[in-house]
């Protein structure tokens, strides 16, 4: 990253001439922006040499340094930080951008998710993506697109999308939330791939060996971008079914004498998709809040998610942040322990599996530690 | 039976909204009071018969669905004409009065209930909010996070003296509003949450003095608020 830095600081035009020789997949959006494109990574790497921000360094200088890090390679597959997006668009030249999902995240830096998608809509004429039909505000970012893929994965319903887009209007949310529309034209877009269970379009199984439903669709989103860029899709696949941790995420952390398993929980979205994840895992579980810059600020959000599925886990509570998760466990009826870290942890849950579920901070301190 | 409305959830609740709604149940329970939450979602008619409504933040194209939701029907100034209270946070703060702003520089007419008035200011007010209470509850805490701003246009009383962060105005150091049967203020948290003496306080205006929680059931509410209150003040 000192490198990235360096290398805009000199030299402004270098990460346009960096790119100007590959061909360039962007990865962005509110949640899995690393997952897929290590995903996506993998499974180009069985043809082409690859440059890649592994690291997860999705600003301008982490954008920088993965280019100018392995400046041959002949594909660079960077994940972006959603308000990055449009500056990585005008200087990389992607030849595909990966729209994930947006949804509400640290609002006290990125505002309004419809800045965001307007944000990106503006940015987007004359490129080709791969977006999310699922997601009210992908599909109005992406129909500003001059090629769109659209990938479904029959998700229902948005929890910050009442309104349309569009117009503004109430958005009419129909069979139960599988699809959506607006009198004013706006409306759910048909996919060209869509994704049930673990089949793509009837077809293709998809493999994933990282746990939980968004992963696996971030698999299928790497497939279809392998298909894309004409890679044997039987190589592709297992590729990605070789991929088990991304950046410490899911990773194995023994602390005393407990197992943990570390899961990343960023925002609203996240913690609900990890903390359904977690509840076919162990049944001791800690719970790690922070609120510094990259947690967001501001822990509002606690009371944007349903932790009545914790019931009936042993459940311990700490970080930065321990006080305001206490007083949520305790509206939602959740009995719980509040632990100064994950040592006293360790010495309460002895000698077995446990889940960690952390908030940024939390977990980038045990996952590189 | 308590009747507790929010309004509007699926507009104005971006912000952990349903914290306020939860923590005034928890808190009547914890009393053994029996009350009942009622989602009033935006497609259905808004019941008038309730005792507390909660309206919460949201943003822009939300806001002014749902002010032209609540004009329309006309059911909170019925509710509050026959007796409910109103608890109402930045975005529902903000349309109760004479008018607000939204994307696009549109002017969105408000409901008129409180004599204020909203307009863009930037930079956005982002941060952690502390008051002095006007209502004899001590310091209160959130967190603040909006465009606009708010003036008074007539006399009112505002829920609090700020101590720190911005409140309704970067030129006045007030925050919110109180009326005989409103309490409104810029500050997520929630509110409720984070103040467990102001959502005492709000039950109490409509039901009369009310049993004092123990030390030990209201020590994790109360702990969060001083450890909020001890942050803001670093």
């Amino acid at each position: 990253m000192v490198a990235g830095r360096f290398i805009l600081k000199f030299a402004p035009n270098a990460v346009e001439k960096l790119a100007a020789n590959k061909r360039v997949v962007l990865i962005s959006g509110t949640n899995g922006k690393s997952t897929t494109s290590k995903l996506i990574a993998e499974a180009l790497r069985t043809k082409y040499s690859i440059a890649h921000n592994h690291t997860g360094a999705n600003l301008f200088a982490g954008v920088a340094a993965a280019l100018g890090a392995n400046s041959d390679a002949q594909v660079a597959v960077l994940e972006v930080d959603e308000l990055v997006l449009p500056w990585a668009i005008e200087k990389t030249k992607p030849e595909l951008i990966v729209l994930l999902n947006l949804g509400r995240d640290q609002l006290d830096r990125l505002s309004e998710v419809r800045i965001v998608s307007n944000k990106w809509r503006n940015s987007l004429a004359g490129q080709t993506v791969l977006a999310s039909t699922d997601d009210p505000f992908v599909v109005f970012a992406a129909n500003a697109a001059q090629k769109r893929i659209w990938f479904s994965a029959s998700e229902k319903g948005h929890i910050d999308a009442a309104t349309c887009p569009e117009c503004g209007k109430l958005l009419n949310w129909i069979n139960d939330g599988a699809n959506f529309n607006c009198e004013c034209g706006f409306a759910k877009p048909d996919a060209n791939w869509t994704l049930r269970g673990d089949v793509l379009n009837h077809q293709f199984k998809v493999n994933s060996s990282i746990p939980g439903a968004a992963a696996l669709q971030n698999a299928a989103r790497a497939f279809i971008v392998a298909n894309e860029f004409g890679v044997d899709l039987e190589a592709a696949n297992t590729a990605i079914g070789s991929v088990r941790a991304v950046d410490g995420r899911f990773a194995n952390k023994k602390i005393g004498q407990t197992n943990f398993r570390l899961l990343l929980s960023k925002n609203p979205a996240s913690w609900r998709e990890t903390l359904k994840t977690s509840s076919s895992g162990p049944s001791d579980v800690l719970l790690i809040v922070n609120a510094n810059t990259q947690d967001g600020k501001d822990t509002s959000w606690l009371w944007d998610v349903d932790f009545k599925v914790l019931q009936g886990r042993r459940v311990l509570v700490s970080g930065d942040r321990k006080v305001d998760v206490a007083a949520r466990l305790t509206v939602d009826g959740i009995s719980h322990e509040v632990v100064d870290n994950e040592i006293e942890a360790s010495r309460i849950f002895g000698a077995t599996n446990a889940d960690i579920i952390a908030s940024y901070t939390a977990f980038h301190r045990l996952a590189n530690k | 039976m308590i009747k507790i409305v929010n309004l509007l959830p699926e507009l104005l609740g971006t912000y952990g909204d349903q914290g306020n709604v939860a923590t005034l149940a928890w808190r009547l329970n914890q009393r053994g009071i029996d009350n009942q939450i009622v989602q009033a979602s935006a497609r259905e008619p808004i019941p008038t018969d309730g005792d507390f409504y909660l309206l919460g933040g949201g943003e822009d194209d939300a806001q002014v669905a749902a002010v032209e939701i609540l004009r329309r029907d006309n059911s909170l100034e019925k509710a509050l004409s026959r007796g409910a209270h109103l608890f109402a946070v930045c975005a529902g703060f903000q349309l109760l009065g004479n008018s607000f702003p939204a994307s696009g520089n549109r002017i969105i007419e408000g409901l008129g209930i409180l004599p204020i008035i909203t307009e863009t200011a930037t930079p956005r007010s982002v941060g952690e909010l502390l008051l002095d209470s006007t209502i004899g509850v001590g310091q209160l805490t959130g967190f603040e996070n909006h465009g606009g701003q708010t003036r008074f246009i007539d006399k009112l009383q505002p829920l609090g003296i700020v101590k720190r962060g911005i409140g309704n105005h970067a030129d006045e150091a007030s925050d919110g509003a109180v009326t005989e049967n409103i309490i409104a203020t810029y500050m997520h948290g929630p509110a409720l949450v984070r103040n467990p003496k102001l959502a005492d306080f709000f039950l109490a205006r409509k039901l009369g003095q009310l049993a004092e929680l123990s030390e030990s059931v209201d020590a994790v509410f109360t702990e969060l608020h001083d450890s909020c209150v001890a942050r803001a003040e670093r």
